[in-house]
């Protein structure tokens, strides 16, 4: 016996009244006890946003913040079994719409996938790559830490509180974001173009700091010198130490 | 055997110190599938010192949409990887016209969804490989029904060989809303099919309304319905405390748990001398 027709219409209209509150009538309910169900989902949806984005949340109002969200959950089918990975559709689904109020805040997609990136990095599935603690930084291959992303922004929405940043504050802005090996805690470096290119040859393969400063310097047509390796090195030193490059290639 | 459903809340405390000892876990796959980092780590300590029940949220038995295959098997690989050994869900649906709503909706109590139900039980039951349990859930309104409640959860498992996962207290709170015998609804239940109980607490919204939150202590009523069950049953088997929201301090969640231990020994005990 295959489902009727009859009970999907059903089934249907209860879980639509449950994403958009517009009611189309079931036979048999208890209308009083089944505005319940809209209360109960809907504040999942609210508290799962409202705690992925404390930033973008703490930037719009009350009335424009619930506006993003029911427009979010009334015409969005949220696609994923697994709620937590609701703000990533969330904010896809903003930036597929182009909703009116981000000509007000022309900064505020990049808000919110600057805070989706760092739940993401904090909860990703591990990636295993192989390297070596110790090594010689002049000589050896460095390993760049998998558990890393790289980023541009407009808007120097990890640098800046959101409700000072402005139009004029928009140019080109880089960083990476990495994840701690031992405590899983994230972490956000700002980067300058070039070191940021060094880091991107590095996620291609391990590669030794001359062979970095060599390439990046021909790249940006610069003469490379003892100077420029030494910026370099202390640039590695310090991504050795902040676990960006967790290491050296095993030979 | 009385397990906890294992919260982020709580979990480093509970690896840390002694004050909670649960006999097994229990998680909802979708919480941990394809997460690394910290919480793998802890979660896979929790492993080594708990056994594993896995009890499911989104997997939408009750939907009218197509079964998602690909959620399955990763379902499957997750089970295999914690070695776990129950996987329940829930006789509801979370998600319809091919949006996921992360909450339990009530099924309309008709013969084609029992039949429809039933099938998907087989299917799931066929890819993972395994018998899962099924929940009967708690519900604010009935929808479009044409037959009893009681009857609607029978002709399933009359269909299908899956085990049932009795959470007491939702039988509890759809008495009291839907204004039925708890005790008669229990009894009216195939009890050889229960593998596996639920305990939790609720919030009363009104003088005709309880909502199951699982974010307050279990309260008497719902300790005597357990009673009744374990006697009822006439056998031992694992017994959850379920506790999501406004998690207390851990020693009141051992009371919580210490408590039911006592209530099934006693349920038991006595049960075997009515037998002798
Ligand atoms: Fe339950």
């Amino acid at each position: 016996m295959p489902l009727l027709e009859s009970t999907y219409r059903n089934q249907s209209a209860l879980a639509s009244y449950c994403r958009t509150g517009n009611y189309r009538p079931i036979k048999g309910i208890n209308k009083k006890n089944i505005t319940q169900y809209r209360r109960l989902v809907f504040s999942i949806v609210d508290d799962m946003l409202t705690s992925a984005f404390p930033l973008a949340y703490g930037l719009v109002s009350n009335r424009e913040w619930a506006s993003l969200t029911k427009d979010f959950f009334s015409n969005h089918p949220c696609s994923s079994p697994q709620v937590w990975h609701m703000p990533k559709e969330f904010y896809h689904y903003l930036s597929t719409i182009r909703h009116p109020l981000l000509a007000k805040y022309p900064f505020l997609l990049e808000l919110l996938w600057f805070e989706w990136l760092e739940i993401d990095l904090y909860m990703m599935a591990d990636k295993i790559v192989p390297y070596n603690s110790i090594g010689d930084i002049s000589t050896d291959a460095l390993v760049l830490n998998p558990e890393s992303h790289f980023q541009h922004f407009n808007y120097p929405v990890h640098l800046k509180n959101a409700k000072k940043i402005t139009k004029a504050d928009h140019s080109n802005y880089y960083l990476t974001i990495h994840r701690l090996p031992e405590t899983g805690s994230v972490s956000f470096t700002n980067l300058s173009p070039a070191l940021l290119r060094m880091l991107e040859i590095l996620a291609n393969q391990p590669c030794t700091v001359t062979a970095l400063s060599q390439q990046v310097c021909s790249e940006l047509g610069i003469t490379y010198t003892d100077d420029i390796l030494k910026t370099t090195t202390g640039f590695i030193q310090e991504s050795l130490q902040s676990q960006l490059i967790i290491g050296f290639a095993p030979n | 055997m009385v397990g906890i459903g294992f919260r982020k809340d709580f979990a480093a405390e509970l690896l840390q110190s002694n004050t909670l000892s649960p006999s097994f876990i229990e998680v909802a796959p979708e919480n941990w599938i394809g997460v690394g980092g910290y919480w793998k780590k802890l979660f896979y300590k929790a492993l080594e010192k708990y056994p594993l029940y896995t009890h499911g949220l989104s997997l939408s038995i009750g939907s009218p949409d197509e079964l998602d295959y690909d959620f399955l098997k990763k379902v499957k690989l997750f089970l295999t990887e914690t070695n776990a050994e129950i996987y329940s869900e829930h006789l509801s649906y979370a998600k319809c016209d091919n949006a996921h709503l992360y909450d339990l909706l009530p099924i309309p109590f008709t013969q084609d969804a029992a039949m429809h139900v039933a099938k998907r039980i087989e299917m799931i039951q066929n890819v993972l490989d395994r018998k899962i349990a099924i929940e009967i859930v708690s519900y604010y309104s009935p929808v479009a029904p044409e037959i009893t409640e009681i009857d609607f959860i029978n002709l399933i498992l009359k269909q299908t060989d899956c085990d049932l996962l009795l959470d007491v207290n939702n039988v509890y709170v759809n008495s009291f809303n839907h204004q039925y015998d708890a005790k008669q609804f229990i009894n009216a239940l195939p009890l050889e099919r229960v593998s596996y109980i639920h305990m939790a607490g609720h919030l009363q919204l009104s003088d005709t309304l309880i909502i199951d939150t699982h974010g307050e202590a279990i309260i008497d009523p719902v300790f005597d319905l357990f009673e009744h069950t374990i006697k009822k049953l006439g056998r031992d088997i694992p017994v959850l405390l379920e506790r999501d929201f406004n998690i207390p301090e851990l020693e009141e969640l051992q009371l919580e748990i210490d408590r039911l231990q006592t209530i099934k020994q006693d349920a038991l005990k006595k049960e075997n001398y009515a037998a002798a």
